[in-house]
């Protein structure tokens, strides 16, 4: 009988084909590590977020004179309201985590290479929706963290050119952060994510295309790819399984850790918290936005720290594929990349001192000589591999690939 | 492309895999109850499930109206009248002994909706009068005319003082 | 309104600057129904005056367990399902202290230091050369001496004290996070259940990929 009814969808509905094509028969390099994964477990906990979100949402007023009186109200009155809460906080935390990972993955790993500009760049714009989403759902407890960030970070605007003061108001609905902007971004906040969810599937249309890569680096021959069910689905089954132990030891156990105690007191206009700080996702980038003195700088800078990573594609002059795993000072450059934005995330997390100010802006410096020397250097280590010898299935990769480039450029 | 079904099946690996698929469909199962448990009542709402109300400002002949789950409860303090009219007779439509709907003679406590389409009847002299389509009911909450299908409802409750008593539990 | 919130920043950066070296207790949460019930009963005598917890309702400590009874010598006039507020208006307390005190029903996790820090503050009164009250923790403090500990000379007075102000803070602390026992239980259940799950998807893996010729 179930086998009459998808016959009979399949007469007017690609379902099997589709799914036998995308899904289970999809071809997948047979060598894909476990950093493969995290982009399978950021769908995962997007769908969480969503799920979470919604129900909190049955529960929330968007209101400033009830934000924060309704967050009590599911924290201790409404069933598994604090499981909802906690899961919801916890998975905002978990979904950077997972993207920054997936993202680092993508670096290290040169992923972000022709033909694969467009994932990378479609990945930008959801980190960019993704950003966009955090802060403003943070705004919703209406704490005093949640206001004095969301006033700040508002505050930022007044550097467009010429309309910078008006933009700022235009945004809050009002001169201050207040009832208006809080009611807004409730708005925006739920409707983001299904943008995202949107975003995801042209990611994954642009993926199906040109597929994933893998850890050589090197175009695996057909016979090397492998049905994507059952051996990725279990393994992202699996992956997901340790994941979770990770994620409900935070909710269960340890949930304050990423909440800031200043955000149990009620939002107070008239007095500010001793120390705004950003969650951690957002630290380096405060860090970098703190580093420069003039605050259109600043902004500029922070603009800058997260829209650089979308030129990676024109910075990388390697003809080596495979990222870092060829290239021993391209694996250098992103372990000090990695550091650096890990003292940036310190910097950005402490009260500003004249230590700290000036530790903060070396890494900023650094964190931009990262990209900018990278034309530069990649193309000095290319000369200095080939002289030394690259395995010859590369250098087959490679011939073949400006091969392919003199084709195109005769046509 | 290598293919998996071409490959040979053991007890154990359908065993493991029947288990695997067990237990993962058990948890998911779970993990879907907070979020359904989270749309009924919150502790604060069930809290009020429970109205207790004071009497004693009520004097005889009057009718106080509370509000209990969100609805109005009609507590008339009947005279000694209004008692003998009530336990003289079963009342109209739906006959039910006046001595069953009170747990003491002197008060009525009746849910104060028309059992018809749901209209919050009045206190007119002697009974009620629902003014939507004219049911009639009498002090005890009995159907003496229109097209009201039950007698006013008598919610549980129960006396915790002698001038007290608490709406939602008998 | 700038200068008003640098003003208030820098002033509230001068804090650390001017705790003393006092080290902070460390403090053992104890949030069993016999601790709370304490908690409550000397929070009644000695804090309830002046400080409420607005998002705290009496019906909340009868479902942690609480003898019905007991609760109904607290809550006097004030119904099951109200919430327990101070005794003080907001106008009085400003005009007597020149502050409203704060609610307490988030303190605990309001302060960085948390329990710790909120039992520290409350024993860490002392007498002053001029014969007034000052605060290791909080020197600026508005709060009087609720406990009179800084007049605790006796060891054994102190210790007495100390008690009170333990079992205080134990209500406080179940009072900002009610459900955390229930949290802990269910937390524990689940991740067992999860290693339970993950080691059989990592079987089921091993197996699938087993079949896979190098």
């Amino acid at each position: 009988m179930p086998n009459r009814i998808i016959k009979w969808i399949d007469h007017r509905f690609p379902l099997t084909s589709f799914i036998k094509h995308e899904l289970t028969g999809y071809p997948t390099p047979r060598n894909l590590s476990y950093w493969w994964n995290f982009g399978f477990l950021a769908g995962f906990v997007l769908m969480l977020q969503v799920a979470t979100g919604l129900f909190l949402a049955m529960h929330y007023k968007p209101d400033a004179s009830m934000a924060f009186d309704s967050i009590q109200h599911i924290m201790r009155d409404v069933n598994y309201g604090w499981l909802l809460r906690y899961m919801h906080s916890t998975g905002a935390s978990a979904f950077f985590l997972v993207i920054y990972i997936h993202m680092a993955r993508t670096l290290y790993y040169g992923s972000y290479r022709a033909p694969r500009e467009l994932m990378w760049w479609t990945g930008q714009g959801l980190l960019l929706l993704l950003m966009a989403t955090a802060f403003m759902g943070y705004l919703l407890p209406w704490g005093q963290m949640s206001f004095w960030g969301a006033t700040v970070i508002t505050n930022l605007f007044r550097a467009t050119p010429f309309i910078g003061d008006e933009v700022v108001v235009w945004l809050r609905g009002d001169y201050a952060v207040g009832d208006d902007t809080l009611t807004r971004f409730f708005a925006l906040h739920y409707l983001f994510p299904f943008l995202i969810i949107g975003a995801v599937v042209v990611h994954l249309v642009a993926l199906h295309t040109v597929r994933s890569s893998n850890p050589s680096g090197i175009d695996l021959a057909d016979k090397d790819n492998i049905p994507f069910h059952p051996y990725y689905t279990i393994k992202d089954f699996y992956g997901l399984g340790v994941f979770m132990i990770v994620y409900f030891l935070v909710v269960f156990f340890f949930p304050h850790s990423v909440l800031e105690p200043a955000n149990n007191i009620p939002a107070n206009p008239m007095v500010t918290p001793d120390h705004i700080v950003p969650e951690w996702y957002f630290l380096p980038f405060y860090a970098i936005l703190r580093s420069v003195p003039n605050m259109v700088g600043g902004v500029v800078a922070m603009g800058l720290s997260v829209m650089i990573f979308a030129f990676m594609p024109f910075l990388d002059r390697s003809r080596i594929p495979g990222g870092a795993h060829y290239r021993p000072v391209f694996r250098l450059l992103f372990y000090i990349f990695i550091l650096d934005i890990l003292v940036l995330g310190y910097v950005g997390y402490v009260l500003p001192t004249s230590q700290t100010i000036a530790i903060g802006q070396v890494a900023t410096i650094i964190y931009f000589m990262t990209f900018s020397i990278l034309p530069f250097v990649s193309k000095a280590e290319d000369k200095w591999l080939f002289k030394r010898g690259l395995p010859p299935k590369i250098l087959a990769l490679i011939a073949s690939e400006e091969e392919e480039k003199r084709k195109r450029s005769l046509r | 492309m290598a293919d998996f079904d071409d490959l040979d099946d053991t007890g154990r690996r359908d065993f493991l895999l029947k288990v695997t698929t067990v237990v993962s469909g058990a948890g998911a199962a779970a993990a879907c109850y907070p979020f359904v448990a989270s749309m009924n009542p919150s502790a604060d709402l069930l809290a009020k499930a429970n109205t207790e109300v004071n009497l004693s400002g009520i004097t005889p002949g009057a009718m106080l109206s509370v509000s209990w789950q969100g609805k109005p409860v009609f507590i008339l303090r009947r005279t000694e009248q209004q008692i003998k009219a009530m336990t003289a007779n079963n009342g109209g439509l739906y006959p039910e002994q006046d001595s069953d709907r009170v747990k003491q003679p002197e008060w009525l406590v009746v849910i104060g909706v028309c059992t018809h389409m749901g209209c919050v009847p009045n206190k007119e002299g002697e009974g009620w009068t629902c003014h939507c389509h004219g049911s009639l009911y009498d002090d005890s909450g009995r159907v003496l005319r229109g097209p009201a299908p039950k007698n006013l409802e008598v919610p549980p409750y129960r006396f915790i003082a002698a001038d007290k008593i608490m709406i939602g539990e008998a | 309104m700038n200068k008003m919130i640098v003003f208030f920043a820098l002033f509230a950066c001068g804090f650390p600057a001017s705790a003393d070296e006092v080290k902070l207790t460390k403090f053992q949460i104890d949030t069993s129904v016999l601790a709370v019930e304490r908690g409550v009963d000397a929070f009644m005598n000695a804090c309830h005056g002046c400080h409420g917890l607005k998002y705290v309702h009496y019906r909340d400590l009868a479902s942690f367990g609480i003898d019905k009874d007991k609760i109904a010598s607290w809550r006097g006039d004030s119904t099951l399902d109200s919430a327990m507020s101070s005794l003080i208006s907001d106008e009085a307390a400003l005009q007597s202290f020149g502050i409203v005190p704060p609610d307490l029903s988030m303190i605990i996790r309001a302060r960085e230091g948390g329990a710790g820090y909120v039992y520290s503050y409350l024993i860490g009164y002392y007498q002053t050369t001029d014969g007034k009250t000052g605060n290791h923790f909080f020197p600026l403090t508005k709060m009087p001496d609720a406990l009179d500990i800084s007049s605790a000379t006796d060891p054994a007075k102190r210790s007495d004290l100390q008690g009170k102000a333990h079992d205080i803070v134990s209500f406080l602390a179940w009072a900002a996070d009610p459900h955390e026992a229930e949290r802990k239980t269910l937390g524990y259940y689940v991740i067992a259940y999860l290693i339970l799950l993950t080691i059989l998807l990592y079987n089921v893996k091993l197996d699938v990929w087993s079949k896979l010729r190098l």
